[in-house]
Order: structure tokens, then sequence, then C-alpha cells
């Protein structure tokens, strides 16, 4: 079992539904120790990235290519039903959408925590239980009353520190959160961030965030990897990322956030609608049809991802300013 | 517990609401039936051989009562006599009591019913699970299938072909006599037990194939309906076993069949005037059908109320169970 913070290489990864790529050919690097944030609209395939991590992409969906190499664990793409479910929940936590019920609802959180237990072998179920009540109270609850409660008597907020609890609770050193903040209200929002934020220092934790709300990943990741249409079209560290985006997608992203203050018409939406399974092209850039900065070459060649310094982009017409 | 008892409460009178309600129509109802129920005994008991003035004393010795009060002075007295648990006097089983009537021929009944349903759920329901896990296979579209097939098929129509190929064409089992063969002695002998099982097979087994497409197709769907749940994803990627996993699958899915389970047991009752009726099967269902053509309108309508009593139950022992295994329910 991994004692500290791995590192995850993820190669030329392509994952379709019904040969439909909602993933294609995406490499990304999560060093050991850090959070990076997965940034896409809805049908990006920013979920099904994060599903591949644990290699439990849903029906039809496969992994068509590509691997994913977790430190001391391996290449998670080739293990078999069983292997790969002793990694999950053990060893790679998984936090669900706050909005998403994640527990059974007849069954009380201690029950299921112990159940979890079980499936993982462990011995101790009371050092379970008392591991369980101290990151709960780490976490701001009353660990006792959370174990003894059911679903539907918790908050959406405790909902998702019990998620985060379940996912860490076996000592897993890998977690991926999925719209950790999704349909939380503002104070909730933040007080999950600042936790996620702790947790991953305190525990020592390799972290990937999943979200559309750029805000998120700016207030919590150190890296930031943007995604359009199943690519990673942009990627490198938040605040370097944030503060100049080199790829178009990734400036119109910036570009669309409202200001608290200042006039709201200086956020303009991006034009366009993003692409779904069915639409995306086959060849080419998957972007141009949004494209300020489209050229010929984009109809024909998929760009390929290239390092710019600290900055992965995927975008021929960043290349052209570069060579020029 | 207390929420339970409280609920229970609830129940109960509500459930005494709607059974007074019932009383009250079918008593209307079986009152305005053409037909003299007096005459009818008459005729019966002349045609038996009796003496004409004679027979008209004893009818009205056995109605217990002058019919010659309003309906509504009848209803009154009916209501008093219901409060007793005294349903009145049977004409067509001459002077016993309505209530002796049911109860014995109403163990015919709930035996059988209970074994059918029981046997259909549990085999419906394992059936069930299975379609909705292979569902994109062959043997899980034949469940399907043979679920719809036997969910179309009315109940009626099941038994008359169950009789035709087991009692008349190959002779297994017998379609009429009662509940046993009258040659055999009654008491707690392999041969008696044996003659109860070989006449209430046919009954049970319509019973249980009239409500087994029911439980197989409710149960695929509850289940493919939980499997598509949030939860049973996020248990996937905690690295549950399969076997907590499946665990979790069924209880949630079983949840809704209860109800199902607790309404089909009431409405069974009524189902049995068709199946009694095929098999020649002395029980509830049968004995309904004789007051009917008897005109007998205490034991018509003591039957009555018997089936609604049991549905109104039915629906109480679901409510209290659901209390029981939802927690949701209980708060």
């Amino acid at each position: 079992m991994s004692k500290q913070a791995p590192g995850v290489r993820i190669d030329g990864l392509t994952v379709t539904y019904n040969n439909l790529p909602a993933v294609r050919n995406v490499s990304l690097e999560l060093p050991p120790g850090t959070i990076t944030g997965i940034v896409g609209e809805s049908g990006s395939g920013k979920s099904t990235l994060a599903l591949s991590l644990l290699n439990a992409v849903q029906p039809p969906g496969r992994i068509a290519a590509g691997s994913v190499e977790i430190d001391e664990i391996g290449n998670v793409v080739e293990f078999a039903a069983e292997q790969i479910r002793r990694v999950r929940g053990s060893q790679i936590g998984y936090v669900f959408q706050a909005a998403q019920n994640s527990l059974n609802p007849l069954k009380t959180v201690g029950k299921q925590l112990l159940d979890l237990g079980r499936s993982h072998g462990v011995e101790d179920l009371r050092g379970l239980v008392r591991d369980a009540k101290d990151l709960l109270g780490r976490m701001g609850l009353d660990g006792a009353r959370v174990l003894d409660s059911h679903q539907h008597e918790l908050s959406g907020g405790m909902r998702q520190r019990v998620g985060i609890m379940l996912a860490l609770v076996l000592n897993a050193h890998l977690v991926v959160l999925d719209e950790p903040t999704t349909a939380l209200d503002m104070i909730t929002q933040s007080t999950i961030l600042k936790i996620i934020r702790e947790v991953h220092e305190e525990r020592g934790l390799t972290t990937l965030v999943i979200t559309h709300d750029i805000g998120v990943v700016a207030e919590v990741a150190d890296r930031l990897a943007v995604m359009y249409g199943g690519r990673l079209v942009e990627q490198g560290p938040t605040r370097e990322v944030l503060a100049s985006p080199q790829h178009p997608y990734t400036r119109g992203l910036i570009r669309a956030i409202p200001r608290l203050t200042g006039d709201i018409d200086e956020a303009q939406a991006l034009p366009g609608r993003p692409p779904t399974l069915a639409t995306v092209p086959a060849e080419g850039c998957v972007f141009r049809e949004r494209c300020p900065l489209r050229m010929d070459v984009c109809d024909t060649v998929d760009p390929a991802a290239e390092a710019y310094g600290t900055r992965i982009v995927a975008c021929h017409a960043v290349k052209v300013k570069e060579h020029a | 517990m207390t929420v339970v008892l409280k609920k229970l409460a609830g129940h109960l009178a509500r459930g005494l609401v709607m059974i007074l309600v019932v009383a009250t129509i079918s008593f209307f109802i079986v009152r305005n039936i053409p037909g003299d129920p007096m005459k009818a005994a008459l005729e019966m008991k002349v045609a038996a051989g009796a003496d004409p003035v004679a027979a008209a004393q004893e009818v009205k010795v056995i109605y217990g009562f002058q019919p010659t009060g309003s309906m509504w002075s009848q209803y009154v007295d009916y209501l008093a006599g219901l409060a007793t648990f005294d349903l009145g006097t049977s004409t067509l089983h001459a002077g016993q009591p309505v209530t002796e009537v049911l109860t014995e021929s109403a163990k015919w009944t709930v035996l059988p019913v209970l074994l059918g349903i029981l046997m259909s759920f549990l085999v419906g329901v394992i059936l069930g699970v299975y379609a909705a896990l292979r569902r994109s296979s062959k043997l899980g579209d034949i469940l399907a299938i043979s679920g719809s097939l036997l969910h179309g098929v009315p109940q009626y129509v099941l038994g008359l072909l169950l009789a035709a190929i087991f009692a008349t064409s190959l002779g297994w089992f017998p379609s009429e006599g009662g509940v046993a063969d009258i040659l055999i002695e009654p008491g707690f002998t392999p041969e008696y037990i044996g003659t109860l099982i070989r006449h209430a097979a046919l009954p049970v087994l319509t019973y249980a194939l009239a409500s087994y497409g029911g439980w197989v197709l409710a149960m695929k769907s509850s289940v493919v309906t939980v499997l598509g749940d949030d939860f049973i994803l996020a248990s996937e990627l905690r690295g549950m076993k399969r076997s907590i996993i499946f665990r979790y699958v069924a209880r949630n899915a079983i949840l809704p069949l209860f109800t199902i389970l607790a309404l089909s047991l009431g409405l069974l009752f009524a189902g049995a005037v068709f199946i009694e009726r095929i098999f020649n099967y002395p029980g509830l269902g049968l004995k309904l059908i004789d007051s009917v053509t008897n005109r007998d309108y205490a034991l018509m309508s003591g039957a009555f109320l018997l089936i609604t009593v049991a549905i109104v139950v039915a629906n109480i022992l679901a409510d209290l169970l659901y209390t029981v295994i939802d927690p949701r329910v209980r708060q």
C-alpha cells in the first residue's frame, strides 16, 4: 500500500462510446503531491477521463487505447476486474458530486462504512470507525451522529464531507473529486474547497478535481488542464494559465466569467455550442467551428499537444505565433 | 416504535371507515338485485318436498326477522349486528350463522391463495433479478417475454387451460369433489394430506402462474432502475464487493414490490371467485357465487365484507411493513 502521494501518468488515452471518442489521445501527468484541476463544459469528456483513472468507464464506453500509470499500483488500464476492485477505495478515492446520491438510502453511513471495510478486508473495524469519526470531526462534523444517520438526514454539505471521508478512510493517497462543489451554496462551497485543500496537505495526497467552474480550480489547483470535445487543449500551472491563456478556447472561457465589480457586459459568452459525441469532427481541430483564429490547416489536421515552457497547448495558431 | 403505533391507529381508523362504506354500499346493492330471497328459500324447501305452508313458516324463522320493515330499519339492524360480529343467518345453509359459513369456507381460500402468491413472488422476484442482470442476453429476453405472456393471460383462461390439460386430458389432478377425497377419513394422516394437496394443486398453480408474470416484470424494471442509481456506481468506485453491491440492489429494488404483494394478496380473494368456480373448489369464491345464485343476502354481504376487510388489512400491513424496512418512511 502506498504511504505517500503517488504520481500519475496518463498517456495517449482514448475512450470511446460505441466507437465515438469521448476522450481522444489525452496525455496528462499528475505530479506527486499536487492538486490538478480539469476544466471543461458538459460533454467535454472530463468525467470520462476521471473514471478512467479507476478503470471504471461505464459500458458501452471502453478504454480503446493508451495507459494510466500510477506509482506503486501500475497501469490500471490492464487490470482485471477483481484486481482493480481492490485498488478502488483503498488506494484511489473517488468523491461524487454532492447532488448525486452516493449513499445507499436504506443503510446508515456507519453500516456502509463497515461494508466498505469488509470489502477491503479490514480486520480492525473498530479502528476504521475511529478513523472515520476523526476524519468527520476534522471536517467539522459530529462523527458519531453522522455515522448513525441515513443519507436523507444529511444536508448537501454534510453528504459531501461523508463522501470525502469514505474516499480517504482507507488511507488512499490518490483522490479524484468529480464536481465536488456543484449544487452547494456559496458558503458551503468555500468550506468544502478549504477542506479539500487542507486535507490534501495534511494527508499528503495527489488530487484531481474535475469541474466546470474555473473559479473552483483557481482556488484549489496547482495545475490546470482544459478539456474541449474530448481533447486536452491546454495545461500548465494554474496561475500562469489564468494570467496568460494561450489556447483560444481557454481565452474565451476566461473572458466569459462575469466579475463581481465592473460592467456585466464585459463578460463575453463564447459563440456557438460545444460539440457532442455525435457532432465532434472526426478530423482537424475540435474547436475550429468556434475559433476566432481558424486557419485552413485546422480543417484537416488535428493539432498536436506541444510544450511551450511550462505550458502544453494543442493549437495551430499558437504554434504559428511561436515560430513567427 | 411509537411512530409505528401512531400509524397503526391512523390506519385502523381509516380502515374502519372504509369497511363501513363498503358494508353500506354492498348492503343496498345486494338488496336491489332482482329476485326475492324468501321466495328462493321457499322454492328450495318445496322442491325438497316440504309442505308449502310449513315451509313458509320455516323460512320466516330462518330469517330471524319479518322482512317487512323499511330498507332503512333493516340497514340499522344490519349495522348493529356488524358491531357484534353478527352477520346474520344464511338462508342457503339452513339457519347457520354467516360468520360460521364464511370461516369454514375462508380457510380453503386463504391457504391456497397465500401459497400460490408467495410461491410466485419468490420465483418471480428471483427470476426478475436475473432478467434484469442478464437483460441483454437470450435467457434474460426469454424470462421477460414469459413474464409478459403470462401477465397478459387472464386468470380464468389460465385456470381453464390447466383444468383442460392436467385434470381432463392427463387426469393427474381432480377438478371436482371438494377439498379432499370423500372416501378418505379426515385427520392428520399422510393419505388425507395427500388428497388435500392433490385437490389444491391446480388452484394453487393457477394463482401462482397468474401472478408470476407481474413479479418478473416489476422486479426486472425495479432492478434496472436501481442499477442506474448513483449510489451503485459510487459503491463500485469505492471497491465494494460484488456480493455487497448485489445486496444493496436487491434490497432497494424489492421495496416497491411489497406494496404490490400486499395489494395482490387482498385482491386474490376476489380472484378466487373464478378459480374456485373452475376447479369446483369450495372456498370463499365458490360460496360467494352460491350466495348470489340463491339470493342469500346475508351471506352475500358477508362475503363482500370479508373480501373488503382482507384488502384493507393487506394495505395496513403493507404500510406498516414499509415503516419498518424503509428508513425514509419512518420520518
